[in-house]
């Protein structure tokens, strides 16, 4: 095989190739595609959907809420946690501190998490 | 009893070294040397050795210094190099190596690591992030960018002479995928199998030193730093149905590569129905750990000085890393046009990831993207690339065996 064969097989074959791949490829990336709108809903249109209707039916019965309490008292503690959190940093007392907001910064995954998953990756290298 | 420890003395190694042409025993020396060059990578720099540790023993062992037709020599590798192996004088007369490595002349090996391969894969961010999937096959671009530079070195070089089988071969290294270059070496090329195995899988060792450069060369800074949206929850009817479409697919298109994306599926559909714990936990350890055995054992004992001692071995190679350089610069350009089409919604770094050597190719996104930006997290985005790049060298390699066997 010369030089210029070397190209034209090698062209032609590489073209077939890498179209063949692609082809494959993008037929599946479809199949996918149409995974999604057969199988997935989307939580914050759903959630949309669903308050929506709760609101519609917890309206007219005031006794009918269950679940805020609940998402307070988780709240409740949530805060006092970090409240104590920030003193033992500060090396103070919780009396000395007044919390104002606590907001989620994103990403959301907290910085100990993040350390740690660094550390397994790069261990296994 | 002289007379006895004459004969004993004439049966040795040493005499089996002292009565070939002293060219050939240089070469003997040489290859035993290679050898424990490649067990000194594996044991003390740790390169894969899983797989180069019984690569590297294999050569020692098919090296090792044997009187001409002696019952003790366990592989002939010169029986199985032509056209069509006498399997029934190999099974009859062949050494414990022999035996062995029908394995991997039939093409049983490489499909059973498929299979356990699969039920350690997690198609679950690719089904999340299906545009992910166009860099798995964009990321196959060294696989026949080398095809072409097999095809033109062996114009150029006289002392090599590459046909299409040969170049089809060494452009699979560029797949990144041990079992594929296998697959489809032992059905084209098989006296080039030692030298395209043993590239390929230290190329995949050596993937973090590779890829980083190229990364930083081909994306800017502020790409780099783009932290991906999270990727949508995955039920597990999805993950059941994928592995099933996926096989019928492949089928459809090209019938050559279902041997390997089959059985990847198979182990795959295993683990995510969740109904086969058992037959699971065997496929992923010790099924796949028997089999990794023999296959680098077998493989590397086909590595005979004839085999390995040539111009073409430095050839695959120089050949090999090029096909690493291309098919992760293949990646990492339809990543970067990925980041500009959505403006600026895909971090181009997991188009690298394509090149299917998993997980050690996401990782090392994840690794370069969180240089640029600490709090980035982009493993999982990367995945999806990384088991499309399954798929996609497995499609090429399909490509190969349909074109050229």
């Amino acid at each position: 095989m010369n030089l210029s064969e070397a190209f034209a097989t090698g062209g032609e074959t590489a073209v077939i190739g890498m179209g063949i791949v692609f082809g494959v490829l993008i037929i599946l990336l479809i199949v996918l595609q149409l995974f999604k709108v057969i199988f997935y809903k989307d939580p914050a249109k759903a959630n949309k959907a669903q308050t929506a209707v709760s609101e519609k039916v917890v309206a007219p019965d005031p006794v009918g809420i269950t679940t805020e309490p609940d998402k307070e008292e988780d709240d409740e503690q949530l805060i006092a946690v970090i409240t104590a959190a920030i003193a033992a940093s500060l090396n103070t007392s919780t009396y000395n501190l007044n919390i104002k907001s606590i907001r989620r910064v994103s990403p959301g995954r907290p910085a100990w998490n993040r350390a740690g998953l660094n550390e397994t990756i790069n261990n296994r290298f | 009893m002289l007379e006895s420890f004459v004969n004993f003395f004439g049966n040795t190694g040493v005499a089996a070294l002292l009565s070939v042409d002293p060219v050939d025993a240089v070469k003997t020396i040489i290859m035993l040397v290679i050898a424990c060059v490649l067990l000194y990578l594996a044991i003390v720099k740790k390169y894969e050795p899983l797989l180069l540790l019984p690569i590297a023993f294999g050569m020692l062992l098919t090296n090792l210094p044997m009187l001409k037709d002696s019952s003790a020599i366990m592989m002939h590798a010169e029986w199985f190099t032509v056209d069509h192996p006498d399997i029934a004088k190999i099974v009859s007369n062949g050494g414990l190596l022999d035996l062995l490595y029908l394995g991997v002349k039939l093409g049983i090996y490489p499909p059973l690591i498929f299979v356990g391969i699969g039920c350690m894969t997690d198609f679950g961010p690719l089904i999340a992030n299906p545009k992910s999937i166009l860099l798995g096959a964009a990321a196959q671009f060294g696989v026949f960018f080398t095809f072409v530079g097999a095809l033109v070195i062996s114009a150029l070089v006289p002392a090599i002479a590459w046909g299409v089988k040969e170049a089809a071969s060494i452009g699979i290294i560029g797949g990144a995928d041990g079992p594929t270059a296998i697959y489809v070496t032992k059905s084209l090329a098989p006296e080039l199998l030692p030298a395209i195995a043993i590239a390929a899988y230290s190329y995949m060792a050596l993937i973090p030193i590779i890829q980083p450069p190229f990364m930083k060369l081909l994306t800017t800074k502020k790409a780099r730093a783009v932290v991906m949206d999270q990727l949508r929850p995955v039920s597990q009817t999805e993950k059941i149905i994928f592995p099933i479409v996926v096989t019928i697919i492949v089928a459809l298109i090209i019938p050559d590569a279902v041997t390997l994306v089959g059985c990847l599926m198979l182990g795959n559909l295993m683990k995510e129905s969740g109904v086969c714990k058992r037959l699971v936990d065997t496929a992923q350890n010790a099924l796949m750990n028997i089999v990794t055995i023999f296959l680098g054992v077998t493989v590397g004992a086909t590595a005979t000085a004839g085999n390995f001692l040539s111009v073409g071995t430095l050839g695959i190679v120089a050949l090999g890393l090029v096909a690493f350089i291309f098919s992760t610069c293949g990646g990492l350009i339809l990543g970067d046009i990925m980041y500009v089409l959505t403006k600026g919604k895909v971090n181009p770094l997991i188009g690298s990831a394509g090149v299917s050597a998993v997980p050690m190719a996401a990782r090392v996104s994840q690794t370069v993207g969180q240089k640029e930006n600490p709090s980035n997290f982009l493993l999982m985005h990367a995945m999806g690339p990384n088991v499309a790049g399954v798929i996609g060298s497995a499609v090429a390699a399909g490509v190969f065996l349909a074109m050229f066997s």
